[in-house]
């Protein structure tokens, strides 16, 4: 699957859609960014809560594809500028993060 | 006496600071504002504190020495000591804990220390915005032993703060919480409950301009600032800040 598919599949608004597209590689949930810093895979996504710049950066670090944040959380600006110039795809869903990750566990691992 | 203070600084020296954050520009840059007593605080490590020390004695600003500590709870927490051997020796107990996560400094920025000179030091490998392992209560404790202070950073933001990551203002050792904003309790009834803990607000400042947005004032009575060692007398602080609103 590859980033642009994602809204779509997950049924979520893409709200940063300045990247490159690619396959992803897998996905990793947490709410804990220095675990999500350790664990998170590389071309992947990360399911997540945390909606703030900083995120983009543990991102940046592990050279996401995108971030999906969970419980329709309100994204700030400077979180969508700062994915922008990163090239990260930002992507909002009302689902949770056990149900937006048990959708693309079935579709990466099956 | 009141004296005017803030006690959330970042230099060169964390990722996300200036370049042209050198201790010396900082303390510069205090002088200038009239801010009498600062902290310089670097994201998990002091290895700018002691150029900090000479920079602050230079242009006539009292220094406290810190570290702006993120724990496995990733709540910021503000670690300060009078010396800057005691802010060197848990710098490096933190670094040892955190993560083998290596700076990007093209992607991340630089993690620069300086030397009396101004000239670069050296440069820190793991990245720094990072939780060491251990936890918030284990680190309060380590840093008190170590003679220091421990003030929960920006408690009202949405990230790296008490209220972000354990939903609300834990009970702990804490000689006074950081705000971004002081709470206005009489506007807005769902203020947050910062538990009866006094409250200061800091810069948190990146960049040169920001330095001395949100100090405060700190009244110290008629209690002595300095010790006999010229250092920062930290009970004098401690007790100030009680004086401070809740």
């Amino acid at each position: 699957m590859k980033t642009t598919e994602l809204a779509a599949f997950l049924g979520a608004k893409c709200l940063q859609n300045t990247f490159e597209d690619r396959e992803i590689a897998g996905a990793y949930c947490s709410d804990l960014l220095s675990d999500a810093m350790a664990n998170a895979v590389d071309n992947g996504v990360l399911i997540t809560i945390q909606a703030h710049k900083n995120t983009v950066a543990v991102g940046t670090l592990k050279d996401l594809a995108a971030i999906v944040i969970c419980n329709n959380r309100p994204i700030p600006d400077d979180m969508i500028e700062a994915a922008r110039s990163e090239g990260i795809a930002i992507f909002l869903t009302g689902d949770s993060q056990y149900t937006v990750s048990g959708k693309l566990y079935q579709k990466l691992n099956a | 006496m009141i004296v005017r203070a803030d006690f959330h600084l970042h230099s060169c020296l964390s990722p996300c600071g200036d370049l042209s954050m050198s201790p010396r520009a900082i303390a510069a840059r205090l002088a200038e504002q009239g801010i009498r007593l600062a902290a310089l605080t670097d994201h998990n490590t002091a290895l700018n504190c002691p150029a900090f020390d000479l920079a602050c004695k230079e242009f006539g600003v009292r220094a406290l020495f810190g570290i702006e500590a993120q724990p496995r709870e990733e709540c910021h927490i503000l670690c300060l000591f009078s010396a800057p051997e005691s802010a060197l020796a848990f710098g490096s107990e933190l670094y040892d804990l955190l993560p083998p996560v290596m700076n990007i400094p093209e992607k991340m920025g630089d993690q620069i220390y300086v030397d009396e000179n101004e000239d670069i030091a050296g440069e820190i490998d793991k990245y720094l915005i990072t939780s060491a392992d251990i936890g918030i209560d284990e680190l309060a404790a380590r840093a008190i032993e170590l003679g220091g202070i421990v003030i929960p950073a920006h408690v009202d933001r949405p990230s790296f703060s008490l209220t972000s990551q354990l939903g609300f203002i834990v009970d702990g050792p804490w000689a006074a919480l950081e705000v971004v904003r002081m709470p206005d309790r009489a506007q807005y009834a769902n203020a947050l409950d910062t538990r009866n803990y006094p409250l200061i607000t800091s810069s948190d400042a990146h960049f040169p301009e920001h330095i001395g947005r949100r100090a405060f004032d700190l009244d110290i009575a008629d209690a002595n600032l300095l010790r006999a060692d010229g250092r920062v007398d930290l009970e004098t602080i401690r007790a100030a800040l009680e004086r401070r609103p809740r």
